[in-house]
C-alpha cells in the first residue's frame, strides 16, 4: 500500500526555498524538555502529601498522580536527550513566520489579562470591550497595517467591540440565564 | 422493529418545533464555526457550555451535536477554498480539493464534498442505529477491567498514533491525565494538587482547558506568527457537478464510507488515519486521465472518498462515545463533559435510563443532515462571505466568546487567568509540535479511568492480575501491545 500520509514520516518537512525554518532550535528544545521534568519534579512532591489509603483495592489516590510524575519524567528526560542529539524527531515546520512578534502578544496578553482583571469590577460589556480593543490593536500591528494607531481605528475598534460584548451579553444573562458580571445590577450594562 | 419504534419515538421527539430550531441553529453555528478560521467544533461546544445550566438535556445535546458534525461540512468549504486548511480532518481534502479549485473545478469540489458528506453521514447513522442498541448491550457486561483497558485503547491510539512523534504524544497525554488529577479524588474525597486553593477543589474544567488550548493559542499564536502570513482565496465558481462528476463521485463516496465508518466504531480516535486510507485507496484505483489528476488539476475521487470518510468515521465515533462514555476526539470529549454536566454518564445504561435523550439525538442526526446539506450547497456562497472578516476583528472578537465560556461555568475570575495560562500552554505547544487531543481526552478520560482501574483492582483483591485472567481484557491488551509495537516494527522493515 502506498502512504500519502506525512504523519508516518521520520524525515522532517522543510520550509520553502529562501525562508527561515520555524522549528525552534536545539536549546529551546531541551528548555521545553527540561520543563517537562520540573513539571514531573512538581508532581512528585505534590503526590507525596496524597493520603495513600487504599481501602480495599490496594491502588490508592496517591496512584496515578505518581504514574504521572514517573511518565513525564521518562518523556522529559527522552525530549531533553532528542534535543541534545539533533532535535526533536520528525518535527513539522509550523505555519507563520519563524520570528516572534513580541510586541503583539504582550497587547493581546494585555487585553487578556486585563480582562480577567477587571471584569468583576467594569462588568462583562466594558471588560470584554477592552479586552477586544487591545488584542485588536496587537493583531493589526503583527499584520503591519498602516493605520493601526490612527485614532479613527481606536474609534472603530471600541464601537465594534461594544456591538459584539454587548449583544452577546444581553443574549446570555436575558435568554440563557448564565451569571456574567455586570457594571450594574439592572442586567443591560 | 424495536429499534424502528424506538427510533419513530426519536424522531417524535426530535421534531418538534423547538428542538427542530435548536438543530437549525447548531447545523449553521457548525457550519460557521467550520467555515471560520482559528475556531472549531471543539472549542464553540466549549464556549457554549454553560448552556446547560439552563437548557433542557435534549435540546442542548440536539443542538451540540450540530455543532459537531455542522463543522465538519463548514471545515471541507475552507479547505477548498482557501489554501491554507483548517483541521486535521480536512486536510486531505485541502490536498485534491484545492487543486480542483485553482483550476478553476471549485465549485464541483464544494458540491461533490457536500454530497459525499451527507450520504456517508446518512449511512453511518443507520450503523448508528442499527449497531449501538447492539454494543451498549454487549458493553453491559463489561467488567472495570474491560473498560479500563479500552481506555487504555483509547489513550494509545490517541496519543501515539496521532501526531508525528510518540514521546511528544505521550508527554501530552500525561499532562492531560495530570491535568485531570486536579481536584477532589472521586472515590476517597482527597485533595489532590490544589495547593489549598477553593477554586481548584472542583477539578479544572473542561471548558477551561478546550477553549484555553485553541481559541486563546490559536489568537497568540496568530498575534506571534502569523501577522503577515497572507492567505489567498480560490474563485469558487458556480456549485455544480457535471454527469462524469457523479458518476466518478458515487463509488469514491461510497468506499470512503465503508473506510470510515468501522474507524469510527472503535474507540481508537482520529479521523487522520480513514481519510488518509481512503485517499490513497482512490488514488490506487484510478485509471487512466483520472489518475493523472492526481496531484495536478486535483481529481474529484481524491475529494469525494476522504470527505465521505471524514464524515462517516465523526458520525460513526457517536457508538464508542454513547454506549461506552468513550471520546475519541476533542469535539467528543467534550460532549461527554455536556453529559457530565447533565449527571449523566454515557454508558451501556444509556440506552434504558435515558432512551428517549438517545433517540432523538440519532433521530436529530438524520434531520441534521438533511438541514445541512441545504445549508451548504444552495446557501453555500452566503458561508463564503464570511471568509471575508479580517482576522484582526476576527480573533479579538474570538476572546470576547472565549470569555463567556470560561467566566459562564463557574463565574470565577480566577479562571479567566488560568485561561491565559493554558493559552500560552498551547502556543508552546503548537510551536514544538506537541498533539493537543491527548491533553484534552486525557483529562476528561483520566479521572473515568483511574476509577475503573481502581475498582478493577479491588474485584482483583488488591492483585493487578485481574486484568490477565479475564479473556476480553487480556485481548484488549494484546491489541494496545500491537498499536505500540507493530507500526514501529513495519517502519523498521521498510528501511531494512
Amino acid at each position: 500500500m502506498t502512504d500519502p500520509s506525512p504523519m508516518n514520516s521520520s524525515e522532517p518537512s522543510f520550509p520553502p526555498d529562501g525562508a527561515e525554518s520555524t522549528i525552534p532550535g536545539a536549546r529551546l528544545q531541551t528548555v521545553v524538555g527540561a520543563g517537562v521534568l520540573l513539571v514531573a519534579a512538581g508532581l512528585a512532591v505534590g503526590a507525596i502529601s496524597i493520603p495513600g489509603d487504599a481501602g480495599y483495592g490496594g491502588v490508592g489516590p496517591n496512584f496515578l498522580p505518581w504514574v504521572c510524575a514517573l511518565v513525564l519524567a521518562l518523556c522529559g528526560g527522552f525530549l531533553v536527550y532528542e534535543a541534545r542529539t539533533g532535535g526533536y524527531r520528525a518535527m513539522a515546520e509550523s505555519s507563520g513566520g519563524a520570528r516572534a512578534d513580541w510586541s503583539a502578544a504582550v497587547w493581546v496578553s494585555a487585553g487578556l489579562l486585563l480582562n480577567a482583571a477587571l471584569i468583576t469590577t467594569l462588568g462583562f460589556i466594558l471588560s470584554c470591550t477592552l479586552c477586544y480593543v487591545l488584542a485588536v490593536q496587537g493583531l493589526r500591528r503583527a499584520a503591519g497595517q498602516a493605520g493601526a494607531r490612527a485614532p479613527r481605528t481606536w474609534a472603530v475598534d471600541v464601537f465594534t467591540g461594544l456591538c459584539i460584548s454587548a449583544p452577546v451579553f444581553w443574549i446570555f444573562t436575558q435568554f440563557l440565564a448564565i451569571n456574567l458580571p455586570g457594571l450594574t445590577g439592572t442586567g443591560w450594562l | 422493529m424495536e429499534i424502528l419504534d424506538a427510533l419513530m419515538a426519536g424522531f417524535a421527539t426530535a421534531i418538534t418545533p423547538g428542538n427542530l430550531l435548536w438543530a437549525l441553529v447548531g447545523c449553521a453555528l457548525g457550519t460557521a464555526v467550520g467555515v471560520l478560521p482559528g475556531i472549531g467544533p471543539a472549542v464553540a461546544v466549549a464556549m457554549l457550555l454553560p448552556i446547560t445550566a439552563k437548557v433542557e438535556v435534549t435540546a442542548s445535546m440536539i443542538f451540540f451535536a450540530g455543532i459537531y458534525y455542522g463543522a465538519m461540512y463548514g471545515g471541507s468549504t475552507t479547505s477548498i477554498l482557501l489554501n491554507t486548511p483548517g483541521e486535521t480532518a480536512s486536510m486531505v481534502t485541502a490536498m485534491e480539493g484545492n487543486k480542483m479549485a485553482k483550476s478553476g473545478r471549485a465549485g464541483a469540489a464544494l458540491a461533490t464534498s457536500a454530497i459525499g458528506s451527507f450520504i456517508a453521514g446518512t449511512i453511518a447513522t443507520v450503523v448508528v442505529t442499527l449497531f449501538a442498541p447492539t454494543v451498549a448491550e454487549f458493553a453491559v457486561k463489561l467488567g472495570p477491567p474491560e473498560y479500563f483497558m479500552l481506555m487504555v485503547l483509547a489513550f494509545t491510539t490517541v496519543s501515539a498514533v496521532l501526531g508525528q512523534s510518540r514521546v511528544r504524544g505521550m508527554t501530552a497525554l500525561f499532562v492531560g491525565l495530570a491535568a485531570g488529577c486536579i481536584g477532589m479524588d472521586q472515590i476517597s474525597g482527597a485533595a489532590r494538587y490544589t495547593g489549598g486553593k477553593m477554586e481548584l477543589l472542583d477539578g479544572i474544567d473542561i471548558v477551561l482547558v478546550a477553549v484555553g488550548l485553541f481559541a486563546v493559542a490559536e489568537v497568540l499564536y496568530a498575534a506571534l506568527y502569523e501577522g503577515r502570513t497572507k492567505d489567498t482565496q480560490n474563485h469558487m465558481g458556480r456549485v455544480h457537478m457535471t454527469r462524469l462528476d457523479w458518476k466518478r463521485s458515487i463509488p469514491a463516496w461510497l468506499r470512503g464510507t465503508v473506510i470510515g465508518t468501522p474507524f469510527g466504531c472503535i474507540p481508537a480516535g482520529g479521523t487522520e488515519i480513514p481519510t488518509f486510507l481512503s485517499y490513497a485507496a482512490e488514488k490506487k484505483l484510478a485509471k487512466g486521465a483520472n489518475k493523472e489528476e492526481f496531484g495536478r488539476q486535483g481529481a474529484i475521487e481524491g475529494v469525494a472518498g476522504p470527505e465521505a470518510a471524514n464524515n462517516a468515521t465523526v458520525t460513526a465515533a457517536l457508538i464508542p462515545l454513547l454506549t461506552l462514555g468513550i471520546p475519541t476526539s476533542n469535539t467528543t470529549a467534550v460532549l461527554l463533559g455536556a453529559f457530565q454536566n447533565y449527571g449523566i454518564n454515557p454508558g451501556p445504561q444509556l440506552f434504558t435510563t435515558s432512551a428517549t435523550l438517545v433517540w432523538a439525538l440519532i433521530a436529530s442526526l438524520y434531520i441534521g443532515n438533511l438541514m445541512l446539506l441545504v445549508l451548504n450547497l444552495p446557501m453555500v456562497g452566503l458561508w463564503v462571505k464570511l471568509l471575508k472578516i479580517p482576522k484582526p476583528q476576527l480573533y479579538a472578537g474570538i476572546l470576547i466568546f472565549a470569555t463567556v465560556g470560561a467566566y459562564g461555568m463557574r463565574q470565577s475570575a480566577f479562571d479567566l487567568f488560568l485561561l491565559y495560562g493554558i493559552g500560552l500552554l498551547g502556543v508552546l505547544m503548537r510551536r514544538f509540535d506537541f498533539p493537543t487531543a491527548p491533553v484534552v481526552v486525557g483529562m476528561i478520560l483520566g479521572p473515568l479511568a483511574e476509577a475503573q482501574m481502581r475498582n478493577a483492582v479491588s474485584i482483583g483483591e488488591g492483585s493487578w492480575l485481574i486484568f490477565l485472567q479475564r479473556p476480553m481484557s487480556l485481548t484488549l491488551i494484546i491489541i494496545v501491545l500491537a498499536v505500540l509495537i507493530v507500526p514501529r516494527l513495519l517502519q523498521r522493515r521498510a528501511r531494512a
